[in-house]
């Protein structure tokens, strides 16, 4: 009897430490994984970050250049429209000119 | 051996002589293609001079003249290159669109409209056209018809010139002016009182030489204003430039048939082809115009029994350059017989062209203006260069603008006299300006 209980405790013993044993181990590869991910994902996170801060930084770059070239646009326009503003003044003194030259001609 | 040596030298030479000959000709290749890009859109001859007045009209011929072209230089104005070449403003302005009258670009070409097409007339005595401002006087020689031709300026649309049939009644050598009514009320308006009549002299609007017409207080006449021929500036009379109203005078006995018409759009033809000249018809009359045009051209196009380009009828129409532009081919195969236009030479002066004396520091001057724009000054002082009698003046340039300075003028009354007409005739407020003084 005494022989067969240590035999069945042994047989709960040992499988249990065994798996005791078999846990430890799993448990500090998956904790040598786990830092390993971490790393990882602390390196994607930096890289993210990085990658937004640059997509940030071109955003605003491109929101600035579009801003400057709307602004350009907007002074092209006006420089248009002054010149044109200015060709019809032109134009209108030398037909007020040419009006007078004609009436002087007169006797 | 030494003969060996003699042909292989003499086979040196050759083939020498012939690389030569080969670049020669490879260089007047290049030669020729600059002597033809030169010549640029119009491919015609290049000459000296060209004929502007007097033409042989050719039997059953109605077309005279060669047009021509020529480049501008710097201080050109079209109402100079028209006078040199006996050509109205109205006719050099309507062949050359968009050229800027008074500042045009140097080295621009110019088209001179120095072909015309005689009006629908009996070809005897003088015939004017109002709407083209041409004068023809038709001699006869024996079997031969000649024709010459000026430019003239003609009466405003409130006091036009009368068309239909007179004759020179009288002529005139240095006349004086006996100042109408009207024109001395007009005159007393603007603050510019004259006298009843003005002797012969340079403030004489009538000129040198006066043809009187049969038809009472209407004459032919020169000018003291040259800029003013090819506009509609006169009270009704026709004038003249000085050097061709002379000419006029001295061909033109008393009793002359003067026949006035009034004819925008002119067709003729010459070596087969009709050609179609148009110019702008007043409002008024423009449909009426058309209507003549069209009915003698289904006139022409049904005796010819082939259909008219109507598309370039329009065109020619509507662009108004007062220039014959072939539209139709008489006889087959003679489109080729259209002349190009020739180029002509910048002659070293232009005859006319009013000269500016130089500066005197002990003259009086009139500030005209003070403007920012260049162009704006330039034009300035060429209207008041081109006065009949003539103002001098010439563009300052300084830091931010340009001043139109008038003068000089010898005595302070005279700088007045100058500032009183710039601003009746040309509503310029000019400021006389004193000479330094000396010590």
């Amino acid at each position: 009897m005494k022989k067969n209980l240590f035999l069945i405790t042994m047989m709960l013993v040992l499988p249990t430490l065994m798996i005791g044993c078999a846990t430890t181990g799993d448990l500090q590869k998956v904790q040598a994984e786990q830092k390993m991910i971490d790393a990882k994902a602390d390196q994607a996170l930096k890289d993210a970050q990085a990658a937004k801060t640059a997509a940030d930084a071109a955003k605003v770059k491109a929101d600035e250049t579009s801003a400057r070239a709307e602004s350009a646009i907007k002074a092209a326009e006006e420089r248009e429209k002054a010149a044109v503003e200015r060709e019809k003044v032109a134009e209108e003194k030398a037909k007020k000119a040419e009006a007078a030259f004609e009436k002087s001609m007169k006797k | 051996m030494s003969r060996i040596s003699d042909r292989s030298l003499s086979c040196n030479w050759l083939r020498l002589a012939a690389l030569c000959i080969f670049i020669f000709s490879l260089s007047a290749c290049a030669a020729m293609k600059s002597v033809r890009e030169t010549t640029g859109p119009f491919p015609g001859r290049h000459e000296t001079e060209i004929e502007r007045n007097k033409f042989a009209v050719a039997r059953g011929e109605d077309v005279i003249g060669r047009l021509a072209v020529i480049r501008l230089e710097k201080g050109d104005t079209l109402p100079d290159i028209a006078r040199h070449f006996s050509l109205g403003i109205n006719a050099i302005s309507a062949a050359n669109p968009g050229v800027d009258v008074w500042v045009p670009e140097a080295g621009e070409r110019i088209l001179l409209p120095l072909s015309f097409i005689l009006p629908d007339t009996p070809r005897k005595g003088i015939v004017v056209n109002l709407a083209t401002m041409r004068l023809f006087q038709y001699k006869e020689d024996g079997t031969s018809l000649s024709v010459t031709t000026y430019p003239v300026g003609v009466g405003t649309n409130e006091r036009p010139t009368p068309t239909g049939q007179m004759h020179v009644a009288r002529k005139a050598v240095r006349p004086t002016w006996h100042v109408p009514a009207s024109i001395a009320e007009d005159h007393r308006k603007k603050g510019d009182d004259l006298p009843a009549a003005v002797p012969p002299g340079p403030e004489n609007p009538l000129g040198e030489y006066a043809l009187y017409l049969s038809k009472s207080g209407y004459l032919i006449h020169g000018t003291n204003k040259p800029a003013s021929i090819g506009l509609t500036a006169t009270n009704g009379c026709l004038r003249l430039y000085p050097e061709n109203v002379k000419t006029l005078f001295d061909d033109t006995p008393v009793k002359t048939p003067v026949l006035i018409v009034n004819q925008p759009y002119l067709i003729g033809q010459r070596d087969g082809v009709l050609y179609l000249e148009a110019h702008t018809p007043p409002e008024e009359s423009a449909a009426h115009e058309t209507e003549i045009l069209y009915r003698r051209l289904r006139t022409i196009e049904k005796k010819a029994a082939r259909a008219l380009d109507w598309k370039k009828v329009k065109e020619v129409q509507a662009e108004a350059r007062g220039i014959p532009v072939p539209i139709f081919e008489l006889r087959q195969g003679s489109e080729k017989e259209v002349a190009k236009p020739v180029e002509v030479e910048h002659p070293e002066t232009l005859y006319g062209k009013p000269e500016i004396p130089a500066l005197r520091l002990q003259a009086w001057y009139v500030l005209a203006a003070d403007v920012p724009d260049m162009i704006e000054a330039q034009r300035i002082a060429a209207i008041i260069n081109h006065q009949g009698p003539q103002i001098p003046a010439r563009v300052f340039q300084k830091s931010d603008s340009y001043r139109v300075i008038a003068g000089p003028f010898n005595d302070g009354s005279e700088a007045k006299k100058a500032a009183k007409r710039l601003k009746i005739d040309l509503e310029i407020d000019g400021i006389v300006i004193e000479p330094f003084k000396n010590g």
